[in-house]
């Protein structure tokens, strides 16, 4: 484990967790007799913690997918290509896509032809949630913006309000274009809205998310952004930084170095 | 009734309903809490939990899963409160995945008795029953 | 007095069957989307609304039109307008109808409706448009139907019915108000982005309803020799007249403002829709038809020696209504979502399914105004 890991953990308070224990229960097949349970903190505080994540675009390999195979199938989120059915979490935008509102004229060849990756910004002012007409998407106590998929009505007035185009909606039965199911984690229902959770199960057991972990290049840093020391906190305090359409006012938690 | 205290009073009443339609609406969304903390979770507690036992009687399980499941549900995704502490002081997390650690080593453990009383709980829509993890 | 609509021609029980039949192919091509899910629409991740939601914008400006009757009629003592008041209440209840079966089709999960009202969000402006709408609907059908039933007794309407009717008039107001502000409070959506969209809808909704309401009075004198009468339509005439020039000006200040500012966000959803973007043109040929109709339907309006005849009449209202619906109940819907918020340009089409089910709710909506003025026409005319 290396020194970033053991510190997010350590300081999400759930060291004591880092072993075993943390999968009992939670996953059927390996349940053990005993659980340790520490890292189950009652009733949080709202507003205590804030998720937030870091892309380093220059690390991310061209052409790797790693982080979104992964997250796609711990998710259980289905295929449909490229349709307009698709569902999506995590995927690849091409730079002007992802900063539409970002300079265009004469830029290097390199920053027009770089992949950026997006997902869900979690943002501080959701305008999705705002829009929500049952809090089925709501933000949480730690600023990760869920989805209640037991509430959602398919209405969709988030995926207009999204301005990231982050959500996808179930337009089908999900199942059939699953290939493989991973059993620790829910699908959905044909008829709701998903996005990217910020694997706030991983987090409920001490892991980093998914898509951090699985990244070759180290491209990825998610932490604590209320905290001052945490270190995503000093990497965006060290680093040019940017967040999708800022001029929006939805205050992203992403945030990329270009 | 003078027609200027009519007035006033259809204007006072007006601007009331407003304010209060604005304070309503303000009430659901708050925004987000700045509270920068240096000590991002509460410190970790220890406890050992044995999961050898059900959280409750059988009879009061058989009864009640569904609402306590409904609790569950609520407190873990909306609240954040994951905790769930039984009468003899045992604690579990609240999650369906606590119950199907033990309970799925029967896949038929869900479905024969909802097959018998003939309900048909949308659960495994989403969740991934015993049936289909264990093939 | 519902009876009253039990009775009627041959000509009437034919137009109930051919609705009825519509219906029933709207039911059965629901029932495929409902077992198959949204997926058998045009619709997708990145339009993800399409007819259903257009027609219900359209249609809350049908229904809240009613107001352009009611006022006079009751605010100003307008007695041209005594017959036809009923008429648009009834139009109204029927609109208000039709909007919530269109949300309902266009939902994911219809069976939790509910959840609007087990967790009110009064943050969302979806809850606001169910409350008005729902409170809309009642309002209508409970003084509409009271001032009827009083009619056919023939005692003055009970006094409690006044002030609702009065309520019924900001209620309209309120009702499209809502309905604009489900679009225009959603950033980078700049079709919608714009404080003018609350008074366009209402200024599209008052051409557009008013003509409705003008060509079903023809329709009744037609079809059940009942005469609103020629004060009251060339009265509401006028109101149409004004009220599509409103809606064409203040389409006029969208474009100037997106390409006298030139910033590519705003002018984008305008060009695809009107000029064609990057190669995608659907929209271009119906825009235009939508633009050149209507405002050549104003003028035939504006002009007192035209509208005075009916065949002009007629004519112009039909063009008004086909415009604003080419307009709202099409592009302003569809073009918001173009170009997507991640740049990509998606062209939209309904199929088949989704047109069944669409036409299914028109026809609803239609038996539904069938019964309620036949027995109105019934009571007025004493049969
Ligand atoms: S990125 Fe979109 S879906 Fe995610 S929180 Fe922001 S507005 Fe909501
Ligand atoms: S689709 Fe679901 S999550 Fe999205 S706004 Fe509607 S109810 Fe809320």
């Amino acid at each position: 484990m290396n020194q970033d890991r053991r510190d997010f953990i350590r300081k999400a308070g759930i060291g004591a967790l880092a072993g075993i224990g943390a999968a009992a229960g939670l996953i059927p097949l390996f349940a053990l007799e005993k659980t340790d349970l520490s890292v189950f903190s009652d009733k949080p505080v709202p507003g205590k913690t804030r998720w937030g994540m870091l892309v380093d675009t220059r690390k991310c390999g061209e052409g790797c997918t790693e982080c979104i195979v992964r997250c796609h199938h711990d998710h259980n989120v289905p295929d449909f290509g490229k349709s307009k059915s698709e569902v999506k979490w995590i995927w690849k935008s091409g730079y002007e896509q992802a900063f539409p509102t970002a300079s265009k004229q004469f830029q290097s060849s390199d920053l027009a032809h770089r992949k950026v990756l997006t997902l869900c910004n979690h943002c501080a002012e959701p305008p999705c949630t705002r829009a929500c007409p049952t809090e089925a998407t709501f933000r949480r106590w730690d600023g990760i913006v869920s989805m209640d998929y037991h509430r959602c009505i398919g209405c969709r007035f988030c995926m207009a309000a999204c301005p990231y185009g982050s959500r996808s909606f179930n337009w089908q039965d999900p199942r059939p274009a699953l290939k493989t199911l991973s059993p620790a984690y829910p699908t959905r229902e044909r008829g709701v809205v998903e996005k990217c959770n910020f694997c706030s199960e991983r987090l409920a057991k001490g892991q980093l998310p998914a898509c951090v972990e699985s990244c070759p290049e180290k491209a990825l840093s998610f932490g604590d952004l209320n905290d001052p020391k945490s270190e995503i906190r000093m990497m965006l305090a060290s680093n040019e930084t940017m967040q999708r359409k800022p001029e929006l006012g939805t205050l992203p938690s992403v945030f990329y170095i270009i | 009734m003078s027609k200027f205290l009519r007035t006033a009073v259809a204007f006072f009443i007006a601007i009331a309903v407003f304010a209060g339609t604005w304070l309503f609406m303000q009430s659901g969304h708050g925004t987000a809490a700045a509270a920068h903390a240096a000590v991002p979770a509460a410190a970790a507690r220890v406890v050992p939990v044995d999961s050898t036992r059900c959280i409750a009687q059988t009879e009061w399980m058989r009864a009640h899963h569904m609402q306590l499941l409904n609790q569950w549900r609520h407190d873990s995704v909306r609240e954040g409160n994951r905790t769930h502490v039984t009468r003899d002081g045992r604690m579990f997390d609240k999650s369906l995945n606590t119950c199907l650690g033990c309970h799925a080593s029967n896949p038929m453990f869900c479905f024969m008795c909802h097959q018998y009383a003939n309900v048909k709980p949308t659960c495994w829509n989403c969740h991934i029953s015993p049936m289909e993890s264990n093939k | 007095m519902i009876e009253k609509a039990l009775k009627g021609s041959r000509g009437y029980w034919a137009w109930v069957a051919l609705l009825l039949v519509l219906i029933g192919l709207g039911i059965s091509a629901y029932a495929r989307q409902m077992s198959l899910g949204l997926g058998v629409t045009g619709m997708g991740r990145d339009i993800s609304w399409g007819v259903y939601i257009a027609q219900f914008t359209f249609l809350v400006g049908v229904a809240a039109s009613a107001v352009m009757v009611v006022l006079p009629y009751y605010l100003h003592n307008q007695k041209a307008f005594s017959k036809i008041v009923i008429v648009g209440e009834f139009l109204a209840v029927s609109a208000a109808l039709m909007c919530m079966l269109f949300i309902l089709a266009d939902m994911g999960k219809p069976q939790r409706v509910l959840n609007v009202l087990l967790y009110p969000s009064p943050h969302s402006m979806v809850f606001w448009d169910v409350m008005v709408l729902n409170g809309y609907l009642f309002i209508n059908l409970i003084s509409g139907w009271a001032v009827l039933g009083a009619e056919r007794k023939g005692v003055p309407p009970a006094p409690w019915t006044r002030p609702l009717i009065y309520l019924s008039i900001p209620w309209a107001f309120s009702i499209h108000t809502v309905t604009a502000f489900l679009f225009a409070g959603l950033p980078s959506r700049h079709l919608w982005l714009t404080a003018v969209l609350a008074p366009r809808f209402l200024a599209s909704a008052f051409a557009a309803g008013t003509a409705l309401l003008i060509l079903i009075t023809f329709i009744l004198k037609r079809v059940a020799a009942f005469d609103a009468g020629q004060e009251a339509r060339s009265k509401l005439a006028v109101l149409s007249a004004y009220a599509g020039t409103a809606n064409f000006f203040f389409l006029g200040t969208e474009f100037f403002t997106a390409f006298y500012s030139n910033v590519p966000a705003h002018k984008q959803s305008l060009q695809y829709l009107f000029f064609g973007l990057e190669g995608h043109a659907p929209f271009v040929p119906w825009m235009w038809l939508s633009v050149i109709t209507g405002l050549v339907s104003v003028g035939v309006l504006m002009a007192p020696s035209l509208r005075r005849q009916s065949n002009w009449l007629i004519a112009a209202c039909t063009g008004l209504v086909l415009s604003i619906w080419i307009d709202k109940g099409v592009g302003l819907v569809i073009g918001g979502f173009v170009p997507s918020p991640l740049e990509e340009i998606v062209d939209y089409m309904p199929t088949a399914t989704e047109l069944s089910v669409t036409l299914g709710i028109w026809a609803i909506g239609l038996l539904v105004l069938t019964v309620l003025l036949k027995t109105a026409i019934a009571v007025k005319t004493q049969e």
